[in-house]
């Protein structure tokens, strides 16, 4: 195991950047999605629900663009698969709890 | 990644740039000649005639009519195009009934001649059309997988416009101070410029064109928020169209379209027919659409209105109310596509595109020149990523434009009666594309950009000689005639050669230049094993691609 470790050499500079753009491409894509979700639920009571899941939509390839900007400026790349996480997880929390604000149903 | 955020952002910017740089760079020559893809396809289909546009709508819409009664018969849809100036002709399509298992039948084409009424028979060719469908659908591939590869270089590409503009410490003011006066401008400079200029078009262009398949690529997100009846009615909410009934099976005849006109001409109080379709043709539940040309931006709804053509009484649609989110979307959309431009407006995009298209050539060409002086001083010679990056810039930037012109030459010169001649056309284009990114592995670079310019001069000024042998098209005639689509073509062409003959011209001057001022730099390069060359190459100086960039950088 350690040898495999080594052989894959986790630490390099070429790992880190491997690591990072993972991160970017599906963290980022799954920030995309979990803050398009957020914004459906946040909006579904002023405009509408169709047309809070659009506006969610639309801004998700910025939010998507800012989470890969995010990935390739911190200073390693373990902070920023942590970043994603958390946030993340707090979307997906906030999302669930605007759900259950404004009904399962709707 | 780096010490600071500008300092990452640097390197991020040069690398998403990089990784697909090549397919960017074919993505916006292709998607900025579809600007221009009818006037493309008329010089692709010669056979066509240039009318006078002397006939009045009316007649024209009789002498479309006659020829969908006889030709079409038993078609619920028809689609009548009145000419344009950009496309000359009067064109009609009729869309067959479904095959078992698929969604929409074969859409079957016609151009009418306005005094015989009879079809006019050209050549297949792709046209500009099957051009402009690259710049998303890619070629050879499923429309599957090329959007997801679209989409990835797209998201790229938004990354980069956007790093651009954060590692730019002080974009406007440097717009002002192009530094020509110091010599040459160097790469950076022009790659800056070229950003600069046209940034908002920059981004618009490609956030519009990720929304083209925002709901592909966000299914994820949709899937969880919508069921499919949901979905579909969220759809319609973003993208109103007009309803129109079904064919009810009750044969019935229907009323003129041309007097049809009459009172939806009234209405508009102008003459500015566009297309027209048909739905439900020859049944009880008959019924016309009248579509003017754009008048706004985001869709007028009065550019369209809908009448029975049983009855002859003008269908109230429903209003197509716009959200505010879906307003923004479609004004993407329609900004994107540039439907609404008249000649200024579309000269104006494809002029803009351009500009887009030699921004990421610039940016690929800095990132050679940035790193040659330390490249050229290694012992076994240049890396091969450097290597690579180099062929592919020569191969692409230079060799594609050639590529394209071998898709027209193949236009003229394939025989008019090749079996799938559509197809050959393309397969002449991408045949061409590969051999000249292969020629610069065999040539060392300086060469290799040298020749590959010469050559890209040469199709292009030869293109409207073609043109001149095989077809009575030629310049003269189109000039004579006025016919200022074909005219523009040829001249177009003209000016592509002249501009690429003094690309090769100047790169030969610098490229000398340097040589006399400086022989000592250049060094033999021992060959670099597990490279394909024979001999060991001659890395000189490279002209304009060795401008003095590295002293200079401002970022």
């Amino acid at each position: 195991m350690t040898y495999l470790f080594n052989q894959f050499n986790l630490s390099s500079p070429s790992w880190a950047v491997f690591s990072r753009s993972l991160a970017a491409i599906f963290g980022g894509y799954v920030l995309a999605t979990s803050s398009s979700l957020f914004i459906g639920q946040l909006l579904l009571n002023s405009v509408g629900k169709y047309q809070a899941i659009h506006i969610g939509l639309l801004l998700s390839f910025i939010v998507y663009a800012c989470a890969a900007m995010w990935v390739f400026s911190v200073s390693s790349a373990s902070k920023a698969w942590g970043g994603l996480i958390k946030l993340n997880v707090f979307l997906f929390v906030a999302t669930w709890l605007l759900m259950q604000l404004n009904g399962v149903a709707s | 990644m780096k010490d600071n955020f500008r300092q990452s952002m640097k390197w991020f910017h040069t690398w998403v740039g990089l990784i697909v740089g090549w397919i960017l760079f074919f993505m916006f020559i292709t998607g900025t000649l579809g600007y221009f893809y009818q006037e493309i396809t008329r010089w692709m289909e010669p056979e066509r005639p240039f009318i006078e546009h002397s006939i009045s709508n009316e007649q024209l819409i009789d002498i479309a009519q006659n020829y969908l009664t006889k030709n079409a018969q038993g078609i619920d849809e028809w689609d009548i195009y009145l000419p344009t100036v950009r496309d000359q002709n009067l064109r009609v399509g009729w869309r067959h009934a479904p095959e078992a298992g698929k969604k929409r039948g074969r859409y079957q084409r016609a151009v009418l001649d306005i005094n015989t009424g009879a079809k006019i028979d050209s050549r297949a060719t792709g046209g500009g059309r099957l051009l402009y469908r690259m710049h998303y659908r890619l070629h050879y591939l499923s429309s599957k997988i090329s959007y997801w590869i679209v989409g990835f270089c797209s998201m790229l590409m938004l990354l980069a416009v956007i790093t651009g503009v954060v590692i730019h410490k002080k974009i406007f003011t440097d717009f002002f101070t192009f530094r020509a006066k110091k010599g040459l401008p160097g790469w950076l400079d022009i790659h800056n410029v070229l950003s600069v200029i046209a940034l908002p078009f920059h981004f618009m262009i490609t956030y519009s064109g990720l929304l083209f398949f925002l709901f592909t690529y966000m299914a994820l997100s949709t899937n969880l928020q919508t069921n499919e009846n949901e979905y579909s009615e969220m759809r319609k909410e973003i993208f109103p169209r007009s309803a129109h009934l079904e064919s009810a099976n009750q044969p019935s005849a229907m009323l003129d379209i041309s007097s049809l006109y009459q009172q939806v001409k009234m209405s508009w109080k102008n003459d500015d027919l566009s297309t027209i379709e048909v739905f439900a043709a020859h049944d009880i539940n008959a019924q016309v659409l009248f579509i003017r040309h754009e008048t706004d931006i985001t869709y007028n709804p009065k550019d369209q209105v809908m009448v029975s053509a049983i009855t002859g009484d003008v269908i109230p649609q429903a209003s197509k109310e716009y959200t505010a989110a879906g307003m923004i979307h479609n004004g993407f959309f329609s900004l994107h596509e540039g439907q609404f431009a008249g000649p200024v407006a579309r000269w104006i995009y494809f002029f803009t595109g351009l500009i887009g298209t030699a921004m990421i050539a610039s940016g690929l060409i800095l990132w050679t020149t940035k790193r040659k002086p330390q490249q050229m001083k290694k012992a076994n010679g240049p890396d091969f990523g450097y290597r690579l990056v180099e062929q592919l810039n020569i191969g692409t930037i230079v060799g594609l434009p050639i590529a394209i012109a071998a898709y027209f030459y193949a236009n003229r010169l394939l025989p008019i009666d090749m079996i799938d001649r559509v197809n050959w056309e393309a397969n002449i284009m991408f045949i061409s594309w590969a051999l000249l990114l292969i020629y610069p592995a065999l040539r060392p670079a300086n060469k290799a950009w040298s020749e590959q310019l010469q050559l890209a001069a040469l199709v292009y000024m030869a293109l409207p000689l073609v043109n001149l042998l095989t077809t009575d098209k030629h310049l003269i005639n189109s000039l004579v005639q006025q016919d200022w689509g074909f005219a523009g073509f040829d001249l177009t062409f003209l000016a592509v050669g002249a501009c690429f003959a003094f690309a090769a011209y100047k790169y030969k001057t610098l490229h000398v230049d340097k040589k006399v001022r400086k022989p000592t730099i250049k060094q033999e390069v021992i060959k670099e094993s597990g490279q394909g060359s024979k001999q060991g190459e001659t890395f000189g100086n490279e002209g304009l691609l060795n401008a003095p960039q590295v002293s200079k950088g401002n970022s």
